[in-house]
């Protein structure tokens, strides 16, 4: 890791704002991540500590500028010739132009002229499962872009009457593990269903709850610390499996991981719930290591061994009593290495050693750069640079793995201003969103039909339910993974569906067809300018050329059509022209 | 005029087609060749040039059954004639008595039993203690590195992208996974493919009748001709073979021969689409499915009951089921089964086993010389972390059956590598 005393410089009053220490971490650091073969954090510091502290700007990457007098590439890098020479390819600049930099400014308002600002609206698009008429006015409320995030970063001074509603929606959600098993067993398929209802509670705070960016960050560690709801015998535990990763989405790494990997949900899913000191079942001892913290390359299968024996002790009873306890006769006594990590691990009671190892691997830079990777692919592209993993990977490891500090730093990366649109909304993000651009207004599910159930077939039938990964590896983020034929095809059939009020319809108000329409009486309006008016409640932004010719296309009307409440497209054809702009790129990407 | 439901149907697409004089394969791409304003002429039926070509119908099928999770090869077909393998599995060791099809070293699983007619009449295989070249435990990187199967090379493209691209057409129908939603390694790459979760989600909607459909079609065109990124792409695929998989969603759902697949079963569902697609005979080539998870830390079991006895039966059934579906089609389908790794010699605490490195491939069908076990015996250690080893590289299988049933160069398919003769797949 390096350590603080080797950033750059405090900027000068004037300067002095967090974006311009982003900006500036963010240019020193992408040399320390080209420096030869990776050679590991404490070299680079050491190498950084060395180099005379001379600034230099890169002619041909203008955004990098760093103190490495004789070891950083750019120095290398000369100014493209008039006559077309090739664009020297830095290493974090793989030939093509960056994309622009969405305009607006994190501390103006959010809001101009009742549309999002480029950035907000980028901001949003990213942070919330959608952005709408009544996201833009609560952002307009905010004195800038910037209050309405910091307020997003504590959700748990935010008011949220709507997610709260839905706590009493679901009786399963507040189960315990015995009560769990008593209503499955007095009923085949109860405890299925209840991890069906915390699904849908998931996605109904998506929809509803005002702590937007917590419920993305939320889902994001709960993807990353996956415990599939349907996985054998999770059931009892799962709904405060995910109570726990809430309790910490906004905290501190180091914390969440302690808990989550003692829990009995992630015990029973990975088997370390039945592991022993006879002959310990790695099957935790392997993910933890592989998927929750430092990634492959980091670890032997040594490594492994010894990880499953610290492991062992974490024991439920499952399918009987559901008791969790942790037994020191079960727990695997010597002395133990993981990497760096080693202990005597002498007492039968490996509970210390546990968390000491689990404390050990939050912290480790490995899992710096894995989280820091995972975040920067939800929040910023599918591809970022190696400089802002590096970036964020240090922001993590001098917060002591506090999650809010590397969401800043993302936030004020230039990569991220530059990455607006670049995402695929996922099939159950899509779904959310179209709930939302449509305002439709859910009561609370008493059957199976109802919209709040039915919610779950819609992502069901898009390929992608909540947290039914069946894989411990969480479900990918990459736009290459929700791109197939059948996601397209079904999105399409989705946006129909609800822009016709069709399905779901229990429990389910649409607005009126009509009332998209901004008219009264025998007033009218122009074609383009409805399909400017839909442009700006569904997607929170102008029209574009493309969404005004489809549009036109989908319904045969020309631009100067003169729309009134008698108009045949008010009178039936309105879920086409609706669901034109839900099927364009701008609402199935983010 | 009522408001149309969003379910009502497909046919009237083709009756478009031909009313408005152009071929139904050609109608869509035109359109989204042209786009804009070009598309506004096309759909009132001005004619046009194809611009692709479908896929022609093909006379070999390669169907490849990834066994996700790491099978327990040990299990499946068991190496009865090494006394190790009973010495490090006290609590899931297979008896020999209970095993099919044995000779005098191996014999197969009882879940297997629904298979045992192709395997009697020779038309299923099994090729043990094959892999990767080195061990790799981690599920998601071993899946990688043999679905890639080109180690020395960072694009990311897979061996059956690769296979069905060296005489594609650029038709998304020649290679298509049925179920799992996201795209597999294996298919990843240039070539486009069809990833569908089943046959009927290959249908577009939103219209109610011919001018409807035109608008909506030349609407969706104008939307996402251009647009970069995968999602562009998945789009414009899409809109190719929404067309040119009309004959299989008008063929009937209802399995061939009395086939009866089991209910509530992932692969069984997409071995059914599978089946209906090759009838419709539309030019698909390449099917992949998923069948998973295998990844049996615990509770292997007994013969008759357990994580792996459940799982084999699924596999046993489905596979029965789409032999039986498929009839005299079968001869020219030629399954083969992958898992990303296999498990441990040795049962852990948990009658469970963890992540191990050789395993067992089967073939079956079109091709195979069946009845028989391949592969060179390495031998079992009964220590905590001994492993089967490999002795089989598993690109030697592959590369046997895409070079012989299917003419295509091994080095293309699996570049750098020099495959060994299995002798599991006849020429033809």
């Amino acid at each position: 890791m390096t350590p603080l005393s080797t950033l750059p410089p405090a900027p000068t009053q004037e300067q002095q704002s967090r974006r311009a220490v982003g900006r500036a971490l963010a240019g020193g650091l992408a040399a320390l991540a080209v420096a030869p073969a990776l050679a590991g954090g404490v070299a680079q510091a050491a190498e950084a500590k060395k180099a005379p502290r001379k600034w230099h700007r890169c002619k041909v990457h203008k955004k990098h500028t760093c103190w490495h007098a004789t070891t950083c590439k750019h120095r290398k890098h000369k100014p493209p010739k008039d006559d077309g020479g090739k664009d020297p390819k830095g290493p974090d600049d793989p030939g093509t132009p960056p994309p622009p930099q969405v305009p607006g400014s994190y501390d103006g308002p959010a809001v101009v002229d009742g549309l999002p600002t480029a950035l907000a609206l980028h901001v949003g698009s990213r942070f919330t499962y959608g952005v709408t008429p009544a996201l833009v006015a609560e952002m307009a409320a905010y004195p800038s872009l910037q209050a309405w995030i910091d307020a997003q970063l504590q959700p748990a001074a935010l008011p949220d009457p709507a997610g709260d509603a839905l706590e009493g929606w679901w009786p399963a959600l507040s189960w315990d593990a015995p009560r769990m098993w008593a209503e499955e067993q007095a009923r085949n398929g109860a405890a299925w269903e209840a991890m069906s209802d915390y699904q849908r509670w998931c996605l109904l705070r998506r929809i509803t709850s005002r702590r937007q960016l917590f419920e993305a960050v939320t889902e994001l560690f709960e993807d990353h610390l996956h415990v599939p709801v349907h996985d054998d015998g999770v059931f009892g535990f799962r709904v405060d499996y995910g109570r726990t990763i809430r309790a910490h989405a906004l905290g501190r790494f180091d914390d969440m991981l302690v808990a989550t990997t003692t829990h009995p949900a992630m015990g029973i899913s990975l088997d370390n719930a039945t592991s022993t000191k006879k002959a310990p079942n790695e099957n935790l001892g392997r993910e933890l290591l592989e998927l929750h913290t430092v990634g492959r390359g980091h670890y032997t299968e040594d490594d492994v061994k010894a990880s499953a024996r610290i492991l062992t002790g974490y024991r439920v009873t499952t399918w009987s009593t559901w008791r969790v306890y942790y037994d020191p006769a079960s727990h695997w006594t010597g002395p133990v290495t993981v990497m760096g990590f080693s202990d005597q691990n002498a007492a039968a009671d490996g509970r210390p050693v546990t968390e000491a190892y689990l404390r050990y691997l939050a912290h480790h830079r490995g899992t710096a750069e894995r989280l820091a990777r995972k975040l920067a692919v939800r929040f910023v592209s599918d591809d970022p640079s190696p400089a802002l993993v590096q970036h964020l990977a240090d922001v993590y490891q001098q917060a002591q793995t506090a999650i809010v500090p590397v969401l800043r730093a993302l936030l004020e990366s230039e990569e991220f201003r530059g990455s607006a649109g670049l995402k695929v909304r996922t099939p159950s993000d899509d779904i959310v969103a179209t709930w939302r651009a449509l305002a439709v207004q859910p009561s609370a599910p008493g059957t199976d039909d109802a919209a709040a159930n039915a919610i779950l077939w819609q992502t069901v039938a898009l390929g992608q339910a909540p947290f039914d990964w069946a894989r411990p590896d969480g479900q990918p983020q990459d736009g290459a993974a929700w791109s197939s034929v059948s996601r397209v095809l079904a999105s399409f059939d989705s946006h129909y569906s609800m822009c016709g009020g069709w399905w779901p319809k229990g429990s389910l108000t649409y607005r009126p067809l009509a009332s998209w329409v901004p008219l009264s009486g025998t007033d009218t309006m122009r074609f383009d300018a409805l399909v400017e008016h839909l442009s700006r409640q569904l997607l929170s932004r102008s029209a574009s050329a493309r969404l005004q010719e489809a549009c036109g296309l989908a319904t045969g009307l020309s631009a100067s059509t003169k729309i009134s409440l008698k108009s045949d497209l008010v009178k039936w054809n309105m879920p086409t022209l609706l669901t034109t702009v839900l099927d364009n790129p701008e609402h199935m990407t983010r | 005029m009522e408001i149309p439901t969003p379910t009502e149907g497909h046919s009237c697409c083709e009756e478009f087609a031909r009313a408005s004089g152009a071929t139904r394969r050609g109608f869509l791409r035109g359109v989204g060749a042209l786009g804009g304003a070009a598309a506004v002429t096309a759909v009132h039926g001005t004619a046009f040039t194809e611009t692709a070509y479908a896929a022609a119908p093909v006379d070999r099928v390669l169907v490849v059954l990834s066994m996700r999770g790491a099978c327990d090869g040990l299990s499946l077909v068991v190496p009865h004639g090494d006394p190790t393998y009973y010495l490090a599995r006290p609590g899931i060791a297979v008896p020999k008595d209970r095993l099919l099809g044995a000779d005098s070293f191996f014999g197969l699983h009882p879940a297997l039993a629904p298979l045992m007619p192709w395997w009697t009449a020779g038309q299923m295989a099994a090729v043990h203690a094959t892999g990767l070249p080195a061990p790799n435990r981690s599920h998601f990187s071993a899946m990688e590195e043999l679905e890639d199967a080109d180690p020395g090379s960072s694009a990311r493209v897979g061996w059956l992208n690769r296979l069905v691209g060296r005489n594609g057409t650029g038709s998304p129908i020649e290679a298509i996974q049925f179920g799992g939603g996201v795209p597999v390694t294996a298919l990843a790459g240039p070539e486009p493919v069809l990833v569908a979760d089943d046959v009927d989600s290959v249908s577009l909607s939103g219209y109610w009748d011919a001018g409807s459909e035109a608008k909506r079609r030349s609407s969706l065109n104008r939307l996402w001709t251009g647009v970069p990124g995968p999602l562009g792409a998945g789009a414009r695929n899409a809109f190719a073979v929404v067309d040119d998989f009309a004959p299989v969603r008008g063929s009937s759902p209802t399995p061939a021969g009395g086939a009866t697949y089991p209910r509530y079963s992932d692969l069984g569902a997409a071995l059914a689409a599978a089946a209906r697609t090759i009838r419709a005979d539309v030019g698909a080539e390449i099917i992949t499915v998923d069948h998973g998870s295998w990844d049996h830390h615990t509770w292997i079991g007994s013969p008759d009951s357990g994580n792996l006895r459940t799982m084999a039966d699924e596999f046993a059934a489905c596979l029965a089921a789409f032999l039986t579906d498929l009839g005299t089609l079968a001869s020219k389908v030629t399954i083969v089964t992958v898992s990303e790794f296999g498990r441990r010699v040795k049962e852990n605490a948990s009658q469970g086993l963890d992540h191990g490195y050789g395993n067992v491939m089967f073939l079956l069908g079109a091709g195979v010389r069946g009845g028989r076990y391949y592969g060179t015996w390495p031998g079992l250690q009964n220590t905590v972390d001994a492993d089967l080893l490999v002795t089989t590289d598993y690109r030697s299988v592959l590369a046997e059956v895409v070079t012989q049933r299917f003419g295509a160069s091994s080095a293309a398919v699996f570049p750098g590598f020099s495959p060994t003769s299995v002798g599991v797949v006849q020429p033809g």
